[in-house]
């Protein structure tokens, strides 16, 4: 066993372990802080994977972005001195009954398929080649993605000004 | 060398965490966070195949969901915010005009 | 990559689209009454972009490195779009002033939901359909909020966003299982590599994952738990859009995704379970709406009925049930689109007017919106002259043609129960004795609007030979 696969084990138990408290805490901000860390494993695996500049994504717009967004709401939605910030759990039954049988199907065809292990070696850097995808190729995507972002501004603040 | 089911099998264990948190949780925002968890986890499949078939457009691929889910997470956040001021909870079973 | 003025012609109508939106954002911030101004300027904006669509649609060509196509099938969706949406803006600029909503970022909204659905219909890559959606689904997450102030609007909004996103992750996960046994993205890959993959147990648990996704989308039964309560706590307006282009964008992009499969015998794989949602759909629709008193909540419950019968054309797996699912398309698109905004006409201050019973005696009080709603139920339960008979005509036949008799029949059924409620309404607007009901108040503009669907409607019913011959051209 050699140091990347020590990492790969040290970041996936962070990632499963963290998964696992978002879903089961009962406590609104622990689930906030647990996925903090599941994102950051992610991005450790991201790493592992050869994608250095998706582990810096994901590390500045989940952690720096979408958390901290979260997070805003769960202050103004929990008066944080006063009502209880506790949520309960509901129908875990049927839940985990249809869920089982997916999870088994899944499981199982990942196992069974035959992986034809090819091991390529990535750049050191994926920048470049993403870069010269994403202005090419993808380049309508690209566009589209700015008029996505401003719609959602404007939606955002349309919904949620007072007046 | 870590085989590639490995990564595989974790993002599905993400996946259906998520799938789980949606299913069972009350509050809106938790719901919510369950979402990003599956979001993350098909991240996740598109990285591990992208670097299993040393093809870099499952990357790209990533790139945007992420887009999206910033996009998503905010007007998700502004729709919670605003039902707040109307009737100070976010839980799903208090919210209760309209049947579930 | 070399892009010639021919090919930014094809994709004028997105242009158009898109051009509107930023326009409508500097008309928004700068112009003193935005809202009096944005309606009509977007009401020329899909008109222009429906109609240019229309004339365009025999020249196809791929464009932006396999991303999309134009012409052909997806201009016909082009058109239903816009025209649909334009529709929906003369019925708007009423209704938002009754409904305390007149702002102008909706009809901004509105456009950029119309390029989602757009992008949905003319996408060749799974990448597009992913954006196509949430293009489309963002902006509809926030129109169906937009009455801000009440909760039957903020709590639709909450329920669309968490099961749409949820939907999404769905789909999401399922492109990452078909992109790692197809090694890209694209249609035409996909088509290329289909004798490899089309065994592969990951590849055809991804194309499940994605069917689930969409079935969210189209509001398929055991998918369906969120469209009464969100088609009824959204304005009416943006219900009405809501049911019928999104829907129909919705199953586009299912046609574009499953192209691949159809003539092809691992097709046979999905058919259990896309027949099982069908008929599911179909029956729970149509028991469930008998029971309705609230007539949003009717017509949502119609909707996933009518998403039943649109589900056994794309089960056929032919090209036949293909165009008879477009074909059904732009007759249900119209006539729902009519029936709602009749609602959203009838519709008083404060969610006042929404109940079947308000409908009572309406053939006295008002015998021309009676007049034109008697034509839209007549269209909707699918009675021979009009357009929804022919829909769902072609769908069965395509059913038959695949040798799934039993699946026609099923929805023969359904269409029998299916034609109580929709003909009580019209029963009860006159042939009901007293003088109880509402006296309503007519907008013209709205009036229009529904008049030109209904015109849509009644031409659909009258040369329906001619339109399916011209979407069968376009379907291989």
């Amino acid at each position: 066993m050699n140091i990347y696969d020590l990492i790969f084990y040290l970041f996936a138990t962070i990632t499963v372990l963290s998964a696992l408290a978002v879903v089961s805490t009962k406590n609104i901000i622990y689930s906030a802080y647990n996925l903090m860390l599941t994102f950051f494993g992610v991005a450790g695996l991201y790493v592992l994977l050869g994608a250095d500049f998706l582990a810096i994504v994901q590390l500045i717009v989940y952690v720096g972005g979408i958390l901290i967004l979260i997070l805003f709401g769960v202050m103004l939605t929990n008066k944080v001195n006063g009502m209880p910030i506790h949520t309960e759990v509901t129908n875990i039954i049927p839940a985990s009954i249809t869920i089982g049988l997916f999870a088994g199907i899944v499981l199982a065809f990942f196992m069974n398929t035959n992986w034809k292990s090819v091991t390529t070696e990535f750049p050191a850097t994926t920048i470049q080649s993403l870069g010269k995808l994403l202005m090419n190729e993808y380049i309508l995507i690209f566009e589209l993605l700015g008029v996505l972002l401003l719609i959602a501004l404007i939606g955002a603040a349309s919904i949620a000004r007072k007046q | 060398m870590i085989p590639i089911e490995y990564y595989l099998i974790l993002s599905a264990f993400m996946f259906i965490m998520g799938v789980i948190g949606v299913l069972t949780r009350k509050n809106a925002i938790i719901v919510f966070m369950s979402i990003e968890l599956m979001l993350n986890s098909a991240n996740l499949t598109f990285v591990t195949f992208s670097s299993y078939l040393g093809n870099v457009t499952g990357q790209l691929f990533v790139f945007f969901v992420m887009t999206v889910a910033a996009a998503e997470a905010a007007v998700g956040l502004a729709i919670i915010i605003a039902l707040f001021r109307n009737k100070q909870t976010v839980s799903i079973d208090e919210i209760n005009i309209l049947k579930w | 990559m070399d892009i010639t003025i021919q090919d930014y012609l094809n994709i004028l109508p997105l242009i158009i689209i898109a051009a509107g939106i930023l326009i409508s954002v500097v008309i928004e911030m700068y112009a003193k009454n935005s809202e009096k101004i944005l309606p009509w300027f977007s009401i020329v904006i899909f008109f222009s972009a429906g109609y240019y669509a229309l004339f365009t649609v025999n020249s196809q060509s791929v464009l932006f490195s396999n991303m999309i196509v134009t012409g052909g099938t997806a201009n016909i969706f082009f058109f239903l779009f816009c025209f649909g949406a334009a529709i929906v803006s003369l019925l708007s600029i009423d209704y938002l002033k009754k409904a305390g909503i007149y702002f102008g970022e909706y009809y901004i909204l509105l456009q950029s939901a119309v390029l989602g659905m757009m992008l949905l219909a003319n996408a060749r890559d799974l990448v597009m359909i992913f954006i196509g959606l949430e293009q489309m689904s963002i902006p509809f997450y926030v129109l169906a909020g937009f009455n801000r102030k009440k909760h039957f609007s903020n709590e639709a909004a909450l329920k669309y966003f968490l099961l749409g996103a949820f939907a999404t992750g769905f789909i999401v996960f399922g492109m990452g299982l078909i992109y790692g046994s197809v090694g890209s993205m694209s249609i035409d890959a996909i088509m290329t590599k289909f004798g490899d993959v089309s065994t592969n147990a990951v590849f055809i648990i991804g194309v499940l994952l994605f069917i689930i996704g969409f079935s969210f989308k189209i509001a398929a039964f055991p998918f369906h738990m969120w469209v009464p309560d969100v088609y009824q706590g959204s304005p009416t307006t943006v219900t009405a859009i809501m049911s019928t282009g999104g829907k129909a964008a919705a199953f586009s992009a299912l046609f574009i995704a499953l192209s691949p499969f159809f003539g092809d015998v691992s097709f046979n794989i999905f058919k259990p379970f896309l027949s099982a949602l069908a008929v599911l759909s179909m029956l729970f629709g149509s028991i469930v709406a008998i029971a309705q008193t609230d007539i949003k909540r009717m017509l949502a419950y119609s909707s996933i009925s009518h998403a039943g019968y649109m589900l056994i054309g794309v089960t056929s797996g032919l090209a036949s049930g293909t165009a008879g699912v477009i074909f059904y398309l732009a007759a249900y698109t119209f006539m729902n689109l009519g029936a709602f905004g009749i609602v959203s006409m009838l519709e008083g201050e404060n969610d006042t007017n929404l109940k079947i019973d308000d409908y009572i005696n309406l053939g006295k009080k008002n015998p021309l919106i009676a007049g034109l709603l008697s034509i839209f139920m007549f269209a909707l339960s699918g009675l021979p002259p009009f357009a929804g008979f022919f829909g769902k005509y072609y769908v069965f036949i395509s059913a038959i043609e695949s040798g799934m008799t039993w699946l026609a029949i099923v929805g023969v059924i359904s269409s029998v129960i299916s034609v109580y409620f929709y003909l009580r309404l019209v029963v009860l607007m006159y042939f009901k004795e007293g003088n109880e009901g509402i006296n309503p108040t007519v907008s013209n503009t709205a009036l229009l609007g529904v008049v030109i669907a209904a015109l849509i409607v009644i031409l659909i019913g009258l040369f329906p030979g001619s339109i399916i011959e011209l979407i069968s051209t376009f379907v291989i």
